[in-house]
């Protein structure tokens, strides 16, 4: 039976069939027409600084290994090898001269060439072809600034297009500053019992849970005012931050204040020094708005699918999905390079105590997630809806930003265009009939005088 | 650090600190925070390292920062913690998950001075869920006692959690 995903969603109503979140063949459909599809994040280049240097992680369910080359680029290939399909890399990062598979003992070069064969003239006869059996290469790799993504889809748009005004705000962490971005420490990985869009969408425009769910880690850590969000959701202030979606289905939501990225450390007072010393730089650098109001502010990016960044709260983060009602979610610390060292430390360790495994913040949504997923997949529970429709229709253009804006951290807005954005590509045959749109895009010279 | 003692320390040392940690996890399986925070030294060092899966030949140097960590605690921020989790606002916790500790190879390896001892144990922690499923994490964890009058107070702990990938939604939980 073909989906019919034109009426899983409804943007303009804002509601989602819980079908979404539990069905197993709209899940294989996912696996095919969005992360076969979509520029995935694959490595940030800090993470493999030598040639040799590699890191494993996922595309969708593909299990993938990122290498460092010789001449300083970059590739990344299946990590399965060409012979029975057994991975040819079981470590999490290093650095190699050579992958070796364990059952046969073929062994690739870190340019996926086929470089050794056992008993290859006694036993292959000297007749197996070897350029035909190098390490499935990843379609399309490419950089933006430092991160690293891969394309499955020969016809996908340029990695630039495809983030389209995204770039105006991931530029607010990764350009903001002239040494430019890293990220810090191993990875934080963790199981959870979710659908992959419900943690996304909780990122990405879900301000409303904020004051609710992590109360607790509020009342523990806060050390400023953000955007008048308080304990209990009790107050808000909708004039201090924005929702900003409608760009190619990556979504921001931004305080603007320039400063509320560090309300939950518990001591700002070293990463307020330095942002203050730097402010002029990042002001000539980007502008003024978002020198003064969004560097340094509470911003949490979504890079559609499944990439998130936090610039400020500083993690970084991919939700690898593993099946229907399974993640394993990796996190990462983020820094400037050009931060003092010991402000890069309190960042990671800020970043662990709040969104570690351990993590004040963290430890609150992952039952919460779990459990929309779980009420997803009763005969009866099956059948009904979800809704995120706060705040419809209440969204326009604000001067000095690309996007459609809806007020507010608080606010439903970023993730209708998620699950719009869902729906286009899952009803989409192939990247021509994906639409791309931009707007309110901000030509180049507004942009840099913003 | 000495590894193995030389010699081994007096039977009532080990007694006092086995009973110690016993003590200890029967206190967070009852959710005694406080009572457990009146155990720790006021200089405590907490900590659990995050760990990554390499091989054993990679020669990679340490990453520029560390490798950051799971837990890195002073007497301070484990009080944050059960703060955020006596706050009446963890839904997570409540209703209460079931939680039970079990110590076990306790092994006192050195006496660094005469009233303090370090310590192996393993800690094998057994989870039952709110959503109704198990999680049993395991752990190893060096510490650090000292003998202060009648009390033993943990003064430094490492923790190595046996799991690349945490097999649970959260760590609300001391170890």
């Amino acid at each position: 039976m073909a989906l019919d995903i034109a009426s899983l969603v409804d943007t303009g109503t804002g509601r989602q069939s819980r079908l979404i979140y539990a069905n197993e063949e709209i899940y294989r459909q996912e696996l095919e027409r969005i992360f076969g599809r979509c520029w995935l994040f694959l490595v940030h280049t800090s993470q493999i600084p030598k040639p040799g240097d590699y890191f494993r992680t996922f595309m969708g369910e593909d299990d993938v290994i990122v290498i460092r080359q010789k001449d300083g680029s970059i590739k990344a290939f299946l990590n399965s090898c060409t012979h029975r399909g057994n991975r040819v890399c079981r470590a999490d990062r290093g650095n190699a001269r050579a992958f070796t598979c364990n059952y046969h003992g073929w062994s690739f070069a870190p340019d996926g060439a086929l470089a050794g064969v056992p008993l290859e003239n006694e036993a292959y006869f000297g007749e197996l072809d070897r350029s035909k059996f190098g390490l499935v290469p990843v379609t399309k790799v490419s950089e933006y600034k430092g991160l690293v993504f891969g394309c499955w889809d020969a016809n996908s748009p340029s990695l630039e297009d495809y983030l389209g005004d995204a770039k105006f705000f991931l530029d607010v962490w990764l350009d903001a500053m002239p040494g430019g971005s890293a990220l810090l420490g191993e990875t934080q990985k963790m199981v959870l019992g979710t659908n992959w869009k419900l943690p996304v969408e909780n990122v990405c425009g879900d301000g409303y849970h904020l004051g609710w769910a992590h109360a607790g880690a509020m009342s523990a850590v806060q050390s400023m005012d953000l955007t008048g969000l308080s304990v209990g959701n009790s107050g808000v202030d909708l004039d201090g931050g924005l929702s900003v979606a409608g760009m190619n289905g990556h979504m921001v939501l931004s305080a603007l204040d320039g400063v509320s990225g560090y309300a939950f450390y518990p001591d700002p007072k070293p990463i307020l020094e330095y942002l203050e010393a730097n402010r002029q730089t990042v002001i000539d650098r980007l502008g003024e708005v978002r020198g003064k109001q969004v560097w340094g502010a509470q911003v949490n990016i979504t890079i559609f699918p499944n990439l998130q960044l936090l610039p400020g709260l500083n993690w970084f983060r991919v939700y690898h999905p593993k099946g229907p009602g399974q993640i394993e979610q990796w996190t990462w610390a983020m820094a400037e390079n050009d931060m003092p060292e010991a402000v890069k430390t309190q960042i990671l360790e800020n970043q662990c105590l709040t969104f570690g495994l351990a993590g004040l913040f963290d430890n609150d949504d992952g039952d919460n997630l779990a459990a929309c997923t779980e009420q997803s997949r009763g005969w009866r529970t099956a059948q009904m809806d979800v809704y995120t429709n706060m705040a419809l229709g209440r969204s326009g253009k604000r001067e000095g930003f690309p996007g459609d804006i809806a007020a507010g951290l608080v606010s439903e807005h970023n993730q209708r265009y998620f699950y719009r954005r869902w729906q286009e590509h899952m009803m989409a045959e192939n990247w021509a009939e994906v639409p791309t749109y931009n707007i309110n895009s901000l030509t180049a010279q507004e942009a840099e005088h913003a | 650090m000495l590894d193995r003692p030389l010699s081994p320390p007096p039977v009532e040392v080990i007694v006092a600190v086995t009973q110690a940690l016993h003590c200890e996890a029967r206190l967070l399986d009852n959710e005694d925070f406080d009572g457990w925070l009146a155990m720790l030294d006021e200089d405590i060092c907490y900590r659990m390292e995050l760990k990554s899966r390499r091989f054993r030949a990679d020669r990679s140097p340490p990453l520029p920062v560390g490798p950051g960590v799971i837990f890195n605690e002073d007497l301070g921020r484990l009080k944050l913690r059960v703060d955020r989790l006596k706050s009446g606002f963890v839904w997570a916790e409540d209703p209460p998950n079931f939680i039970r500790r079990a110590i076990s190879n306790v092994e006192v390896v050195a006496r660094p001075a005469e009233n303090e001892v370090r310590v192996h144990s393993v800690l094998i922690m057994h989870r039952n869920r709110i959503d109704g499923t198990t999680r049993v994490l395991t752990a190893a964890r060096t510490d650090l006692w000292r003998g202060e009058g009648q009390a033993w107070l943990l003064v430094a702990r490492d923790i190595v959690l046996d799991h690349s990938v945490l097999p649970d939604s959260n760590l609300n939980a001391f170890f």
